[in-house]
């Protein structure tokens, strides 16, 4: 009992011993603590790139694709799901711009955050939200069903949505609130189900979209005003802020788009080809590759 | 009999599946779109609370977990009637919940390693189909204590052998089950190789005369029926002793020692008389005494049989057996375990008073897990805020027990309160409700249906209906004057020839809106009008071969289309009133419009409902089936929005009532006034 006495008494007193033991318990013990909170912390955010389309383009089965290797059966979706994956060995990532071609030092791939949305009319609130809330977004692959586009209504879908999300990026670019403006988001245009008889080539992919892209943008232009403008405020309608691309062009072309920081880009796969080439993932990849 | 059943999460990859017979993925897509998405029918039906959908000729029931994101459906044909099917798929979700609910709840998860699923599945099935429903048998009554298990169900592991030969049930086809294929998908395995299918009538006469009876003597072709007749009378079993014989029904009691093969003529008659020649085309693989034996072990109880081929299935059903009992009896008594729980929260004036206090400050900050009574008064108070905004109180009780649905049982975020949720979760409802499939962009249909190659060339018919004196006149013409301004070319149809001054109305707004055209430069619009009295569906008729212009030749030239679109305004009509309503089916055939939109004023209450529904129901095709895609109708236009302010429930009213979207919004009385609907306005003015 003395002891103890002794030794409150010598903590209490203002000697020297104990006023450094003081010192330094009151400085580390902070410091532990933080570290012991914070050693299960989450890493540093992962580059996201979000997959979106029509209904039925194979967004859901692309994902499973890219991060177990094979597609596994899907069906419709009702809800987005983030799956993280690695690159794959052979390709080449945007760190490794400096490296040599011959270098053989063993390098760790970056990780990626593939975001999947539903492509149901109803449910693209998810991808629109996606778009607009400020996550590392680093690009986006627009997947769309090669086979349903030499329809009619499949074409007018999938263009519709495309001229929304476009419009939307060119939007982001040119009402950006500081001078320097937000990073500019890269899509890729996933022409997918190429093995199925009636796809079209991705160059046709991509000049129909163009087409039916001009066609959406003059009748947009043209349409109804929105329910909420008009009523509440006005100077909203500016007809050149909603007219995608270069305002006031004969069609519309994706090269009109690298004006607002949207590079364009169209490569053609399938999710579900077996054999030779495997269904030309490793385009997919590169394009990831390069954009992280 | 199941055909099959699979496991999906929310966000549509399938975790495991196993398909008895081959189903396109097209049944399951359209359950999700249908059901899930679009919410075209109502939740909560069903016996036992596994909901049904039907579509071809399928049935799909299925459940939910909603904590780990799954869905749990089962196929099969919509002739049987499965009793089953709403505790397998319990059982299912709990057993699958507990085996893989960790690995499923951790983020950016994609692959779930789901081969240990199949016995258990195995099993389970086997404990739960009671076997009575696996033929359904219309005559005469199922064999006996034997209950065969489908060769499918072991599949797995006597793919090798041929299944056991199930010729003695095929007495009487009824239900031709077509398992050619048995296809035992799991996501991480290989696919089993197939066996041997079985068909459902036996390819050889020998194996059909394995169960019927000898033949009776007599000359020459006695009737069918005299034969029928004595063949179910006199019954004899077969050498081959299948076990069909011994559950016959004998109405007679002779047995015939004679066990010889009936053979058949091109007639469909009985060859009586020994036999030429040994018509037996079964191939010598099947030798005779072992095909017995397989018999004879069909015969036995299979299951033991099935346990000791599989040591591990027997193993398994064992294990089960416990946790499958626990799972079915707590399902099905879910309100006494709700009951005890509020008892055992104790009483007491301290008790309740800290109670009262934790949850108080619970509600600040967050964190709280959501039960039924946090929810009840919050809801009550955001439905009546929804009846305030003139919402149908049926769309209001809808849409908060969607609410209450989503957020059962879940976890408030970081210091929000429960109000801001329940807001929230409501205005994310609102949204999906409000938010079309595909938005409506009329200028690009008038077009492309207006520029089709040659003869494919015709005008866009658009038809207004609705109840009286919503608008339909005036909107229109706001629709004429918007198509005006894109230079199309309009016919205005004066459809209502009953009102007196319908015609002049029309005839005014015609001239109107020509003289603004003619001052712009820009489109052309005509009044086409027959009177009063006529028939409106022929008025209709004749305006729209008017328009297309199809009987005219112009000289050198085929008949030129001369307007673009057919705007055809109706009489308004009571919409209980059936026989107003019933010419609108015999006009919705003749005119056979694009577009059918109905006008409803943003001022009508609760009548919304109905007026809705009954309008929509009208317009059947000559086939029977509702026109686009099974709702009837083609948009909404509310009109008069601007003088009610935010109250603009009935938006919300009409869309719950029948799915269709609002397309046009009306908001003032001159030509200008229309609008778009833009969803987020709306909601916000709901929410307001």
């Amino acid at each position: 009992m003395t002891r103890l006495e002794d030794w409150l008494t010598w903590t209490l007193s203002p000697s020297l011993s104990a006023i450094l033991v003081t010192l330094i318990f009151s400085l580390t013990l902070p410091i532990l603590i933080h570290t012991y909170l914070y050693k299960r912390a989450v890493a540093k955010e992962l580059p996201t790139f979000l997959l979106l389309g029509p209904s039925g383009a194979g967004k859901t089965s692309l994902l499973t694709l890219l991060s177990n290797g094979t597609p596994s059966p899907t069906h419709t979706s009702q809800a987005p799901q983030t799956a993280t994956c690695q690159l794959p060995s052979t390709t080449r990532s945007s760190e490794d711009k400096y490296r040599s071609e011959n270098d053989t030092s063993s390098r760790t791939q970056p990780s990626i955050l593939l975001l999947d949305t539903p492509g149901h009319g109803k449910l693209r609130h998810h991808a629109i939200a996606s778009l607009t809330s400020p996550t590392a977004l680093k690009g986006l692959l627009f997947v769309v069903d090669s086979a349903v586009l030499s329809s009619a209504a499949g074409l007018t879908e999938t263009a519709e949505y495309l001229y929304d999300v476009l419009l939307l990026l060119q939007k982001r670019h040119t009402q950006g609130k500081t001078s320097k403006g937000p990073l500019a988001i890269p899509v890729l245009l996933v022409a997918n189900k190429q093995d199925v008889f009636t796809s079209l080539p991705a160059g046709l992919v991509k000049s129909k979209l163009e087409e039916e892209l001009g066609k959406v943008r003059q009748t947009r232009s043209k349409g109804l005003l929105d329910s909420g403008i008009g009523m509440d405020d006005d100077g909203e309608a500016d007809e050149e802020s909603n007219w995608l691309g270069e305002y006031g062009a004969k069609g519309f072309k994706f090269a009109q788009m690298r004006e607002h920081g949207v590079e364009v880009e169209v490569v053609g796969m399938s999710t579900s080809a077996e054999g030779e080439d495997e269904g030309r993932v490793h385009e997919c990849w590169g394009w990831i590759g390069a954009n992280v | 009999m199941l055909d099959g059943f699979e496991i999906l999460t929310t966000s549509g990859i399938v975790l495991w599946r196993r398909h008895y017979t081959p189903i396109s993925s097209n049944l399951i897509d359209s359950l999700v779109r249908d059901v899930f998405i679009e919410e075209k029918q109502k939740p909560g039906g069903g016996e036992n609370g596994a909901p049904s959908y039907k579509k071809d000729r399928y049935t799909l029931r299925w459940t939910s977990a909603k904590d780990v994101g799954l869905v749990f459906v089962a196929v099969y044909q919509s002739l049987l009637h499965l009793s089953w099917i709403e505790s397998l798929l319990t059982a299912v979700k709990g057993l699958f919940t507990k085996a893989y609910g960790q690995e499923l709840k951790t983020p950016h998860t994609l692959k779930v390693n789901t081969a240990q699923w199949d016995p258990t599945f195995d099993a389970l099935v086997n404990r739960l189909d009671t076997g009575s429903t696996r033929r359904q048998s219309d005559t005469i009554d199922s064999e006996g204590p034997t209950e065969l298990t489908p060769p499918s169900s072991s599949a797995g592991d006597d793919a090798d052998e041929p299944p056991p030969v199930p010729a003695p049930l095929f007495r009487k086809p009824a239900i031709p089950t077509k398992r050619d294929d048995v296809v035992g998908d799991s996501t991480s395995t290989d696919a089993t190789p197939i066996p041997t299918p079985d068909t459902s009538r036996p390819a050889t006469p020998g194996h059909a005369a394995s169960h019927l009876l000898t033949a009776k003597g007599g000359p020459g072709k006695a009737s069918r029926r005299s034969r029928k007749a004595q063949t179910f009378n006199a019954s004899a079993p077969v050498s081959s002793g299948d076990e069909s014989s011994a559950g016959r029904n004998l109405k007679g009691g002779a047995k015939t020692a004679a066990k010889g093969k009936r053979r058949w003529d091109v007639d469909g008659m009985a060859i009586e008389g020994d036999d030429d020649g040994v018509l037996d085309y079964s191939a010598s693989a099947t030798p005779g005494p072992e095909n017995a034996e397989r018999e004879l072990d069909v015969a036995d109880v299979n299951t033991s049989q099935m346990g000791s081929r599989t040591g591990k299935g027997q193993f398994v059903l064992k294990d089960l057996d416990d946790e499958v009992d626990a799972i079915l009896a707590s399902s099905s008594k879910p309100q006494q375990q709700s009951n005890a729980t509020d008892d055992s929260t104790g009483s007491g004036l301290l008790a309740s008073a800290s109670s009262r206090l934790t949850s108080l400050f619970r509600n600040v900050v967050g964190g709280k897990t959501l039960t039924k009574a946090d929810l009840q008064l919050p809801l009550q108070q955001m439905q009546t805020h929804l009846l305030s905004k003139n919402v149908a109180p049926e769309a209001a009780t809808r849409l908060c027990q969607a609410v209450e649905t989503d957020l059962l049982d879940q976890k408030t975020a970081n210091y929000t309160s429960i109000e801001s949720t329940i807001r929230d979760s409501m205005t994310k409802a609102l949204t999906r409700m409000l938010t079309p499939t595909s938005s409506l962009d009329l200028l690009r249909e008038v077009t492309s249906v207006t520029s089709g190659q040659g003869a494919l060339a015709r005008p866009y018919v658009i038809s207004i209906v609705g109840v009286n004196g919503v608008g339909k006149s005036t909107n229109l013409s706001k629709i004429a004057f918007f198509l005006l301004q894109n230079h199309f070319r309009v016919l205005v149809v004066a459809g209502d020839t009953f009102r007196s001054g319908a015609v002049e109305q029309l005839r005014v707004h015609v001239r109107n809106l020509s003289a603004l055209s003619q001052r712009e430069g820009v489109g052309k619009v005509e009044l086409f009008e027959k009177g009063y009295g006529k028939d409106a569906a022929t008025v209709a008729r004749d305006a729209v071969a008017f328009a297309t212009n199809k009987g005219t030749q112009a000289p050198g030239g085929s008949g030129q289309m001369l307007y673009d679109v057919v705007l055809i305004d109706t009489a308004g009509r009571r919409h209980n009133d059936s026989r107003l309503m019933s010419s609108l089916t015999k006009f919705g055939q003749l005119a056979n419009p694009d577009k059918v939109f109905m006008v409803g004023e943003a001022l009508v209450g609760t009548d919304s409902v109905a007026q809705a529904r009954n309008f929509a129901k009208e317009f059947v095709d000559t086939k029977g089936k509702l026109r686009n895609n099974g709702v009837g109708m083609d948009g909404f236009i509310i009109s008069k929005c601007d003088t009610v302010g935010d109250m603009v429930g009935t938006l919300v009213s009409m869309v719950h009532a029948t799915g269709i979207p609002v397309v046009f919004l009306g908001v003032g009385q001159h030509y200008g006034d229309l609008r778009g609907l833009n969803v987020g306005w709306a909601v916000d003015k709901l929410m307001k």
